[in-house]
């Protein structure tokens, strides 16, 4: 009986085989998934963030399935870890390019993505960096994009707003002491003098700080009437909370990092006044991203760490999938080459949670710039600075 | 920019918010006098005290008092657990000081790990709310959390004073400081005070992360970053001398916070490796007072566990007492 059993399944291995070999290549390749890389930290002190990146999108790939696929064929994302480390991120990168053979992978961090760079460039396959904001990632080289805004956008955005719009003539800028707080302290101190402002006070503070008093009675005694913060997203609600404690009841600005729901948690009333950026539109902009949040709340239980950032991975496998059809239609070869090519080709691409991106030459993008406020309690849109 | 109310806040806030370092000061110099452990665990210590008061209070919904009783209880708990289950099974198998200082090391990073596991690396606070009401007294801001925090302090180093001095178990730790092998001739069960001690060092880093924890934000590794200044304060303060570390604590978070008026406020971190590196250059066995005034800031403040009178149960004072003859 045993064996009976399995010369049935012998032959019916060797009818199988023999089916496919007579239905050709084309019928495998009709089943074979069209492949992108994604190497985000999903372990390590970064893994908050990045689980919910590759969530994010988990959720785009699905979705896309869903609706067909790209040309008739399943997407598919091979997700590796880089604990946001560059070592382990180029570990990853070459396994995508080795092993995967994927034309093109997402990847985000700016120490890794710098150190990935040059794999990519080697390999000649397209890194896609998304949410990762150093200005040094427009220099790496031909194969390196980005789809994400570079630190620059929303700190000229915010300062330029501050000097013209709000008429501000007085700015403070308090800063953290690191690569995060000086170099966006340095283009606010310069955009907001050259929009005819006086930076009359300029402190870094300790990233290490747990008091701020010193460096806040220097910015109350200039006499500032605005006060713009680049702190990170542990210290820099404690140093308004100080400061309002302190009686500096003025105007503060600070950027992406600090848009947050948790910060009007954390501060009540004195959050009142708050401007910060986003990169991405909120859910009072957008039907789609109100929708996506509402499905964290369903499905996780609570909103994504650091959303605007999860709307870009979101939209990532939009592109790739964009791309991959308009390559499809022309009936040519996937490679990281012809990926470039497109990409530059098509260079306006309208994706569901982050609107319209234009890639330049420079290899950097052109995003609006939202600047919200806090009002009674919430987070409203204040401008969208094109 | 120096005027007297700028000179009053900086002195009255850096006074206020060092009150928590004073605890994690000399809760490290105490471990370190009596056990003779550098415990870098504390640090894990620390994180599990802020966790389970963070876990009750915003998680949870529980009222503050309950949130800090958990820390307390939690802190106690995984105090024991590191005697016991630790430094006990490595003074059994006659570890180096060099391979305890190791583990020590390796138990705090392993804590943040989990922490970054179970929590995320989200920064939080034990309340949801970073803000405490201000009344200006004078031009000084004094915040609603200042007052509590320095009564909380002083509570916890007056209750320290006296159990030290009048319970039967701080004198047991005094002995034990003093010469263990001697104290265990007079009948002192050593791993008992070694338990104690860590015990007794939970609770002060209990109330530091109920304090500290309630005014800041803290991630996985915000204790593994505090422990540097409590080293500091140590080293300072004179190794073995619990109140020498607690008022260096607070020296240095005054002189810390009161040079940025002085200096640019990115050098303010670099000043506590530079107090570190002159310290035990020029300074290893910690500032000294002369000795003709040694003897009335030793009634005042400093309570010497070397030198502590042998007032009580010969058990506990004979060691000490064979020290002062032999000095």
């Amino acid at each position: 009986m045993r064996q009976s059993a399995s010369t049935v399944s012998r032959r019916a291995l060797v009818a199988g085989s023999l089916a496919l070999a007579a239905l050709g290549p084309r019928a495998a390749r009709a089943e074979e998934a069209l492949r992108f890389g994604m190497a985000m930290p999903l372990s390590g002190g970064q893994a908050t963030y990045g689980q919910d990146q590759v969530k994010a999108a988990e959720w785009a790939v699905a979705a896309i399935n869903q609706a067909g696929g790209v040309a008739g064929r399943k997407l598919e994302m091979i997700v590796l870890d880089t604990r946001a480390d560059p070592q382990a991120g180029i570990q990853a990168a070459n396994r995508l390019i080795s092993v995967d053979r994927v034309p093109a992978f997402v990847s985000a961090w700016s120490a890794v993505v710098k150190a990935i760079a040059p794999v990519a460039n080697d390999s000649r396959t397209v890194q896609l960096s998304v949410g990762a904001n150093s200005a040094d990632i427009a220099r790496l080289g031909d194969y390196t994009y980005t789809t994400f805004p570079l630190a620059a956008v929303d700190i000229t955005a915010v300062a330029n707003y501050a000097a013209r719009q709000m008429g501000k003539k007085r700015a403070a800028v308090l800063y953290i002491n690191n690569e995060t707080g000086t170099v966006a302290a340095q283009i606010y101190r310069d955009v907001f003098a050259k929009a005819g402002g006086q930076v009359v006070a300029y402190e870094a503070y300790d990233p290490r700080a747990s008091d701020w008093t010193g460096p806040l009675l220097k910015v109350r005694a200039a006499q500032p009437d605005i006060v713009h913060i680049q702190g990170l997203v542990a210290d820099t609600p404690q140093v308004i909370a100080q400061m309002r404690q302190l009686g500096l009841t003025l105007p503060v600005t600070s950027y992406s990092a600090v848009y947050n729901p948790k910060l009007i948690e954390q501060l009540g009333k004195a959050a009142e006044g708050v401007i910060a950026t986003s990169l991405a539109p909120g859910v009072t902009d957008s039907p789609a991203v109100a929708a996506y949040v509402e499905r964290w709340k369903k499905e996780v239980g609570r909103e994504p760490n650091g959303l605007p950032y999860t709307q870009y991975l979101y939209d990532a496998p939009y592109l790739v999938a964009e791309i991959y059809r308009s390559l499809a239609g022309k009936k040519l070869a996937l490679t990281g080459e012809n990926v470039r090519k497109e990409m530059i080709a098509i260079r306006t691409f309208d994706l569901p949670l982050t609107g319209k991106l234009v890639i330049n030459d420079d290899h950097t993008v052109t995003k609006p710039v939202y600047l919200m406020e806090v009002k009674d309690g919430r987070w409203v849109q204040k401008a969208v600075v094109e | 920019m120096l005027t007297f109310d700028t000179i009053a806040q900086v002195l009255w806030t850096s006074f206020a918010t060092s009150t928590c370092l004073v605890l994690f000061a000399v809760a490290f110099a105490l471990v370190l006098k009596v056990n003779r452990i550098f415990n870098f665990a504390q640090a894990g210590v620390m994180t599990v005290a802020f966790y389970a008061a963070h876990g009750a209070v915003s998680g949870a919904g529980l009222p503050g008092w309950f949130g800090c009783l958990l820390a307390l209880a939690a802190a106690v708990a995984a105090s024991a657990l590191l005697e016991v289950a630790g430094f006990r099974s490595l003074r059994r198998r006659r570890a180096t000081p060099m391979f305890v200082f190791i583990f020590t090391l390796i138990v705090s990073e392993m804590v943040a790990y989990l922490a970054m596991l179970a929590f995320g690396t989200w920064p939080t606070t034990i309340f949801p709310s970073l803000f405490w009401p201000v009344t200006l007294v004078g031009g000084v801001a004094v915040s609603a959390w200042d007052l509590p925090a320095i009564a909380g302090m002083l509570a916890s180093l007056a209750l320290l004073a006296g159990f030290l001095r009048l319970a039967k178990a701080g004198r047991s730790m005094t002995a034990v400081a003093d010469n263990p092998d001697l104290a265990e001739l007079y009948g002192i069960e050593k791993d008992r005070v070694y338990l104690v001690t860590v015990v007794v060092s939970g609770l002060l880093v209990g109330v530091g992360m109920c304090l500290y924890g309630s005014r800041a934000q803290v991630q996985p590794t915000t204790a593994i970053e505090l422990m540097l200044f409590a080293v500091a304060a140590t080293i300072i303060g004179g190794i073995g001398n619990l109140w020498g570390a607690a008022l260096t604590a607070v020296a240095l978070g005054i002189v810390q916070n009161a040079s940025v008026l002085f200096i640019p406020a990115e050098w303010q971190g670099f000043l506590l490796y530079v107090f570190l590196f002159l310290a035990i250059v020029f300074l290893p066995n910690g500032i000294r007072l002369p000795e003709r005034r040694r003897g009335l800031a030793r009634r005042l403040a400093r309570v010497d566990l070397a030198a502590a009178d042998g007032a009580g149960p010969a058990a506990a004072a004979g060691p000490a007492a064979a020290t002062r003859r032999e000095a």
